[in-house]
């Protein structure tokens, strides 16, 4: 997998975790991002001059910090309206790092997100396939894994 | 509450009424998230239902009048925007209506207008408004 796919997702986390949260995001130290017994998983798959998918690992404190932010209210387990806020930002993260893909001249859709609450701690791994990015906020740790090929 | 002062683009109609806008969902929020039982809560949610397909639309309808009085350039873009979001607010109205407002499709639909919303008036409106300021023109 080329590398060069990688700074447009970064980048897409970094500016919607700053605008949506006010939260500044940095590359976390390779190996196990805990936070709470159950994790968010979203993937989102895409399809065209890249295809393949992202995972979005978001442990259990990290994700209700993250929907305590936007609701304003305090928030204790990982339940479908948590999951589905999670869904929604994981979404809006692809669609902007698919438009700074589109910049670097693959185009490309992304499809709608599958969500599972899984309970194993988030651990990143790395293959020639997947590429696992392990980020650091001041409310907690998350995990993406990116698994994308040229089709072009 | 769910409205900060953050989320203000400097456009004062449109910021009053996106934090109306926010007042309402985050009055939506808290009766479905509340104690109680789920039958009480559903007439909120069709209150909620009903104003997010009239009061919704007012909005996107200034906004987008706003925009072609600009000659803002990515008006069409943000058009489509909001075509899409009165899509799936009336698919959802319908959804629910046909099944009887089931509480899980419901706080599903909760969370991700939620974040919706935060996303679009900190990105898509800002980027108007940062258009009307770089441009001088009048607010």
């Amino acid at each position: 997998m080329k590398a060069e796919y990688v700074n447009p997702v970064f980048k897409a986390v970094t500016d919607v975790f700053k605008a949506m949260l006010d939260i500044e995001v940095s590359r976390g130290a390779t190996g196990a991002v805990a936070g709470g017994n159950q994790e968010v998983d979203i993937r989102i798959n895409v399809k065209g001059d890249v295809s393949g998918s992202i995972l979005f690992q978001f442990p259990q404190d990290t994700t209700l910090n993250i929907v305590q932010i936007m609701s304003g209210m305090e928030l204790k387990e990982l339940d479908d309206f948590v999951t589905s806020a999670m869904g929604e930002i994981s979404n809006i993260i692809s669609g902007n790092a698919a438009s700074y893909l589109s910049q670097l001249n693959y185009h490309c859709d992304i499809m709608p997100p599958q969500i599972a609450v899984a309970d194993a701690v988030v651990s990143a791994h790395f293959s020639h396939k997947t590429l696992s990015i392990p980020l650091h906020t001041n409310i907690g740790d998350l995990n993406i894994c990116i698994s994308l090929d040229e089709m072009k | 509450m769910i409205w900060k002062e953050k989320y203000k683009i400097g456009i004062p109609t449109i910021d009053k009424q996106h934090e109306e806008l926010f007042n309402r969902v985050a009055d939506f929020v808290q009766a479905i998230r509340q104690e109680g039982r789920w039958e009480e809560k559903i007439e909120k949610v069709k209150d909620t239902m009903v104003f997010l397909q009239e009061y919704v639309v007012t909005h996107f309808n200034y906004e987008e009048q706003y925009q072609q009085a600009l000659g803002y350039p990515d008006c069409e873009e943000h058009h489509n925007i909001h075509e899409a979001f009165k899509a799936d607010i009336q698919s959802a109205a319908k959804e629910f209506a046909d099944a009887g407002y089931h509480e899980q499709a419901v706080q599903i639909l909760a969370g991700r207008l939620l974040a919706w919303l935060i996303n679009h008036v900190v990105a898509a409106d800002q980027k108007m408004a940062q258009y009307v300021t770089e441009q001088g023109l009048e607010i």
